[in-house]
């Protein structure tokens, strides 16, 4: 995580849901509502919102393996300047299996699988990714400077 | 999971239109084929149009959608054209690259007249 070491993080929210197929909507509505008047601009929101549901779309598939009884936990932070969403699975290490970098020609000629677009949206999306692992807890941070910073073009 | 996804086809002029609403994710994969297949029917090569207008979500799940739809009719020797995407999934476009393959227009109007007008 990148926040400021000067600044207190404020939690703007923190939740779970279950690890069901579509519930990554759910996530997205909710990170959307609590960053709602943060300072992140429309364009910025609508960034941060593809990356949260793709990492919620990931936590439940490739870390929790769709257990509708294992939660996906969120938790929206404000620190300065920056929107921090953390986003955790029970999948530990393993839900970092690097993937292949998508690469749409290879795609189109059949030599990759026309999949594989999650984590490559999300690094594009967000101004930063981190990810943490403690155990089987597996976190990715998304941060997002708001509008505040000066960095509408960052993140490309 | 129920797909949120819809697919509606019509013929105009030269091309074939799919109009897709709703939520292009993993659970579209059946709509967006089965309107492929409708849109193609007829046999003769001509250009496919995505009409997003109504789409209010795109996943990654759905660009690779997208993609095997862009696969299919590149190999029928199909044209893709896509219309209608808010700036946002049109940046999503560039990233992917995917507006390096299907050619963007803002809206149905536009498409169509540039593919159906005189030098069309």
């Amino acid at each position: 995580m990148t926040g400021s070491a000067a600044s207190q993080p404020r939690r703007l929210a923190a939740f779970a849901v279950p690890s069901e197929p579509g519930n990554e909507r759910l996530a997205l509505a909710m990170v959307a509502e609590a960053v709602t008047g943060r300072g992140l601009t429309a364009a910025r929101l609508e960034r941060l919102k593809t990356a949260v549901a793709e990492a919620a779309m990931n936590a439940i598939e490739h870390g929790n393996h769709n257990q509708v009884e294992v939660p996906v936990e969120v938790e929206v932070l404000q620190s300065g300047t920056e929107i921090v969403v953390g986003i955790s699975d029970s999948g530990g290490a393993a839900a970092d299996a690097s993937a292949e970098e998508p690469d749409l020609a290879e795609k189109l000629e059949g030599r990759q699988n026309p999949r594989g677009w999650g984590l490559f949206l999300i690094r594009n999306m967000v101004d930063a990714l981190d990810v943490t692992t403690e155990g089987a807890r597996h976190t990715v941070w998304l941060t997002m400077h708001t509008a505040a910073s000066g960095a509408e073009g960052a993140g490309q | 999971m129920k797909s949120a996804c819809a697919a509606r086809t019509r013929t105009i002029g030269a091309a074939s239109v799919i109009e897709l609403s709703g939520e292009v994710d993993g659970s579209a994969a059946e709509t967006l084929t089965s309107a492929y297949q409708r849109a193609t029917a007829d046999g003769p090569a001509r250009t496919i149009v995505l009409d997003f207008a109504a789409v209010d979500y795109i996943n990654s799940t759905g660009i690779a959608l997208i993609v095997s739809v862009l696969a299919r009719a590149r190999a029928e020797r199909r044209a893709v054209a896509a219309c209608g995407l808010s700036p946002h999934y049109r940046e999503i476009f560039d990233i992917t690259r995917l507006s390096d393959f299907i050619e963007l227009y803002p809206d149905l109007d536009d498409v169509v007249s540039r593919l159906t007008g005189p030098a069309g």
